[in-house]
């Protein structure tokens, strides 16, 4: 162990040239494990938020539903299912949905709608959807006779809060499904294209309309974190166990979405590869001309009797300790930036809209990446830089050696 | 002055060793803004381009109240005027003509609901992928000229259960009137996108089909554009958005038609600032390094200069131009590998298509674009940079004391 | 087709009715044959009630209904059972539709979006709903042979004329010879696959006409779907008060 002493030693004793070296180490340790934890943060952030908006994270249909949507495929044992859903800890909320088509009329006009049964409470809870009424209210506590309608089919049927809408449709048994409500509330939810058809009732009056008691078309859930979505759909999958159900992620239900998300992710793992590699020639540039300079030190110790593997062991001893030091701080404090980043968040410069939210306030995120692909990158760079000179180094005649400079 | 510049100069060459390092350090940190700003720009338009070349378009005009409403009597205004202003406009490359409204789709075996879309054509091919969607076997784009061709996706052919050459009844509804106008048509070309609300929910025909069947005589309810450069489109200020906008019509950017694509642009914006800034302080801490090893290792090279009466005011002068010098060799360096790499990725291309899912027909390759603003703008930063950094050894070599420096070694 | 457009394709029976004549006996010409049986139906004025059964592998219905029609371009639909649907009204004139639902107590005119657009989540196929059933014109006939020929039975193979808005490759019909009343028809698309059937049954008289009192129409390539309609009572050229025709009549009560 003495070489570990003397390598200790070696890296107090030439203060300047250590901190200098151990600065572009730690720095390029920060800045790589910072800007990773602020693109994945910001990332998420926008996946999060765009899968909030409506759709949710995970979404439970009829096997088929997805594929060609049938009034028919259905899912029919929601309270089971929802007690699994209540069970399981990681998932946040849950909302079930009923969906069909219908004419909807105001007076003379008429129009196309989507009916969409909601569970109020639920729906609230899991994508904020009082946030989006932007004229009116939400549903009552006694929401029969009510409507809330999307702005788009408001503006079609030239309707206002307080007109009676007449709803016309086919029920499951076949019959003509109609009644008539009254609009309590016009919404803004960001997609355009859905608020020109969007028509919301309570799930037990649309289950009622429709004769579908105690069926719904879909349930959407929200997880506690983005990157559980996976592990969350797999063990919902497992414990559902129903063959006639599928469990999906966002990336096979807004599967266009992911295509666009992941696309612009491979180009940030480009950005990614070019900082690693900028921090890489960062380090090396340091460590390398340190280990250079100390050539006539090298020769010093050859010709007093080290042996030429010794030398090489105590370079690369140094260049790791030294490396494992900017490590250990480099971690202290990107762990500090990305938490006070993903904490209080950064706000942005100009407001980002998406699905009609504005989203002035991201988060970095604190995850593992962050940290060990910086780690790697200064391990591996620092040693293989040390490596080759090292190696000369200890390979040089000592005369020669000592007359350099 | 320029004593010092020379001396500078040459005092970089005598530790060839440390400069070529150094100054490689440097020019990788340039190369690599002067890449990212090009990889930055290929991704920046093919995102633009994926959403708006299948078939948006990057601005489209309609009459106004048409994107709301969707109604068939809402046709663009002064048609004849729009279009040859559009001929003269210089950002324009391309934009055709269409007619948009709602229609059923019947065959032997089915009937579904479809977005018509008449087309002319000649010019649609220039404005959206959907020729290029059209595999090999599966027919074609209107090339002939019956006028009964119409396009499908893939998937509506599936649910409707008809091929290439099947017969199939187009229905729609009359402007004013809401009459019924039906139409046989035979399939003579099927798409696919793999994305499946395209490949769904469209039918392409010949626009003189579809406004007869219509009857809105010659109208159009949509042109869709092309500019010549795919961030035109992203420009608020310019001025054809008003200049399309009269007349009771209303000229938008994909933006406002696709607006979250724009949040994700938005975000690759940051990211580009945020890349910038951890390259400059990468670069940052190179030339620190540099510069303060240099100075001091030549401790005793300094104070010999002291001694010999040089003024702390020259010894700022020659450890800043020391860096300048610096500076300048990595500019270079650092250009001429930018601009190789670089230049060999435009040609290439990034490929990173190994999605999970099979590749959709439109996935494309990465394309760097780079722009001779940035051959200029970030070499002058990165020397502004080093000099700026050389301040402080600059001021520690003045401070010096001689007598100190004399007795240092290293 | 699904099941809907079965219904659709029964509406548009009652609306439009196909008219079908007395036998007459006339020369064997194909198209003779199908005009003689186009006109079977056709009168100045009808009433009917009438029973409808639609079958669907997730449901099945019967809907009992009184209609009353004028020409070609007038008809009226009420409905009589079952209790949910009851008092629904149907008026036609020429292209216009316009529906009563007692429940809202609304009179909504039917848009042309509606005739179009995915309504009640079904397809409304056009050939059936919206089509003035100008099958004469439409067509080109000419005799035909099958496998299994029914005595008295003739067989007309009708092909839509080029560049007209029909679906079908062809359509082959069986006519009794003797009084011209259909048998069966069968629609097949242009690879010759059959793709739906409508079989006539139950010959009755109703005063003055003997026609088949029930058809079934039958999507070949959908399972379990079929829809039959009867006849149980009908009056031909008969009076009728024009007032019927009015969306006054839509709302009144039964």
């Amino acid at each position: 162990m003495l070489m570990l002493k003397i390598a200790f030693r070696n890296i107090f004793r030439q203060k300047r040239r250590t901190i200098l070296t151990a600065l572009s180490m730690f720095g390029g340790f920060v800045m790589a494990a910072f800007f990773i934890g602020w693109s994945d943060g910001a990332y998420n952030n926008i996946i999060d938020m765009f899968t909030r908006n409506q759709m949710g994270h995970i979404q439970v249909h009829h096997k088929d539903y997805l594929d060609r949507p049938s009034m028919y495929k259905t899912v029919d044992n929601l309270p089971a299912i929802e007690r699994i859903l209540k069970e399981t800890k990681t998932v946040e909320s849950w909302a079930p949905r009923l969906y069909s088509a219908g004419l909807a009329s105001v007076g003379e006009k008429c129009a196309g709608v989507r009916i969409i049964g909601i569970d109020p409470h639920q729906e609230n809870r899991t994508t904020d959807f009082q946030q989006k009424i932007t004229q009116g209210r939400m549903f009552s506590e006694s929401p029969a006779g009510e409507v809330i309608i999307g702005k788009g089919v408001a503006k079609v049927l030239n309707a206002r809060l307080e007109d009676e809408v007449v709803i016309v449709s086919q029920a499951a048994d076949g019959s003509i499904a109609n009644d008539i409500y009254r609009i309590v509330g016009i919404l803004e939810s960001g997609d355009e294209i859905g608020d020109r058809t969007a028509f919301y009732l309570p799930l037990s009056v649309a289950q009622e309309l429709l004769v579908l008691g105690g069926r719904v078309h879909e349930v959407a859930l929200t997880v506690q974190h983005l990157d559980d979505v996976r592990g969350v759909n797999r063990q919902l999958q497992q414990k559902i166990d129903d063959p006639k159900l599928s469990v999906e992620p966002w990336q096979v239900f807004a599967r266009s979405f992911y295509i666009a998300m992941k696309a612009d992710k491979e180009g940030m793992w480009i950005m990614l590869v070019i900082i690693v590699l900028v921090v890489a020639i960062g380090v090396l540039n340091t460590v390398l001309m340190s280990v250079l300079e100390r050539r006539r030190e090298y020769g010093v110790l050859k010709a007093v009797g080290t042996k030429p593997s010794q030398i090489v062991k105590m370079v690369l001893m140094e260049v790791n300790i030294l490396g494992i030091i900017c490590i250990v701080a480099g971690t202290a404090v990107g762990l500090l930036l990305n938490y006070i980043f993903s904490v209080h968040g950064y706000s942005l410069p100009e407001p980002l809209t998406y699905g009609g939210m504005k989203f002035q306030h991201m988060f970095s995120e604190i995850n593992a990446r962050s940290f060990y692909i910086p780690t790697i990158t200064v391990i591996i760079s620092a040693t293989l830089v040390s490596f080759f000179p090292a190696i000369k180094a200890a390979r040089t005649d000592p005369a020669r050696s000592m007359r350099m400079h | 002055m320029w004593f010092y510049m020379k001396l500078a100069w040459r005092n970089m060459f005598r530790n060839k060793r440390r400069t070529i390092i150094a100054s490689i350090a440097i020019g990788i940190g340039l190369a690599s803004l002067i890449l990212t700003a090009a990889v930055m720009r290929g991704m920046v338009s093919n995102m633009i381009k994926a959403a708006t070349a299948s078939f948006l378009g990057e601005a489209q005009i309609h009459g106004k109240g048409f994107r709301e409403t969707g109604e068939v009597e809402q046709t663009i205004n002064n048609l004849a005027q729009v279009t040859e202003n559009l001929k003269k406009e210089d950002i324009v490359d391309a934009f055709t003509l269409r007619t948009i409204s709602m229609g059923m789709l019947s065959s032997p075996a089915n009937v579904n609901a479809v977005m018509v879309v008449g087309i002319k054509p000649e010019t649609e091919t220039f404005l959206s992928k959907i020729d290029d969607a059209i595999g090999k076997e599966s027919g074609d784009f209107f090339k002939g000229d019956n006028p009964r061709e119409i396009v499908i996706g893939s998937k509506l052919a599936e649910v409707l259960e008809v091929s290439l050459g099947d017969r199939v009844v187009l229905t729609v509804a009359q402007a004013k009137t809401g009459d019924l106008s039906q139409e046989m048509f035979r399939i003579s070309g099927i798409y696919s996108f793999d994305i499946k609300e395209m490949d769904t929910g469209m039918a392409f025909i010949r626009i003189e089909k579809s406004q007869a069947m219509l009857g809105i005589g010659d109208r159009v309810h949509q042109i869709a554009v092309k500019f010549k450069n795919i961030e035109t489109a992203s420009l608020k200020e310019i001025p054809f958005w008003e200049k399309y906008s009269i007349d009771g019509n209303e000229a938008v950017s994909w933006i406002t038609l696709l607006p979250q694509m724009k949040a994700v642009l938005d975000m690759t914006g940051i990211t580009i600032g945020m890349m910038v800034i951890i390259m400059g302080a990468v670069v940052v801490f190179g030339i620190i390094n540099t510069l303060f090893m240099s100075l001091y290792e030549r401790m005793f090279e300094f104070a010999v200069m002291r001694a010999v009466g040089t003024r702390p005011s020259g010894m700022r002068k020659l450890v800043i131009l020391e860096a300048g010098a610096l500076g300048v060799i990595s500019i270079i360096l650092g250009l001429i590998l930018g601009v190789i790499v670089t230049l060999i990725f435009t040609k290439t291309g990034i490929d990173y298509r190994g999605i999970e899912f099979a590749g959709t027909t439109i996935h494309e390759m990465l394309y760097p674009e780079m722009h001779i603003t940035d051959l200029i703008f970030f070499p002058i930063g990165v020397l502004v940079f080093t000099l700026v950094v050389g301040i402080y050894p600059a001021w520690v070599a003045g401070r010096m004391k001689i007598a100190d420096a004399l007795r240092k070694s290293l | 087709m699904r099941r809907s457009t079965i219904l659709s394709a029964l509406v548009v029976l009652l609306l439009f009715p196909v008219s079908i004549i007395q036998a007459e006996t006339a020369k064997v010409d194909a198209k003779e044959i199908v005009k003689k049986m186009d006109e079977l139906y056709r009168s100045s004025s009808s009433q009917a009630t009438m029973e409808m059964e639609i079958i669907t592998p997730h449901w099945k219905r019967t809907l009992k209904m009184d209609a009353w029609s004028l020409g070609m371009d007038q008809t009226f639909i009420r409905i009589l059972s079952p209790k949910k649907e009851r008092g629904i009204a149907t008026l036609r004139i020429d292209n216009e539709m316009w529906n009563f639902l007692p429940k809202t107590n609304k009179v909504m005119k039917v848009p042309p979006s509606m005739m179009m657009g995915s309504w009640m989540g079904s397809d409304f196929t056009n050939d059936d709903l919206v089509k003035e059933f100008t099958f004469i014109d439409d067509y080109s006939f000419e005799l035909t042979d099958v496998e299994n020929p029914q005595e008295g039975v003739v067989y007309v193979k009708c092909i839509p004329k080029p560049d007209l808005p029909i679906v079908w490759g062809h359509i082959i019909i069986a006519v009794k010879e003797k009084d011209y009343s259909p048998v069966w028809q069968k629609y097949y698309d242009e690879k010759g696959k059959l793709m739906r059937e409508m079989f006539f049954k139950e010959v009755k008289t109703f005063g003055k006409r003997t026609i088949p009192a029930v058809m079934e129409l039958i999507p070949t390539h959908k399972e379990g779907n079929k829809t039959i309609v009867r006849y149980l009572d009908a009056k031909f050229d008969i009076n009728i008060d024009k007032g019927i025709f009015s969306l006054r009549n839509l709302r009144a009560r039964i």
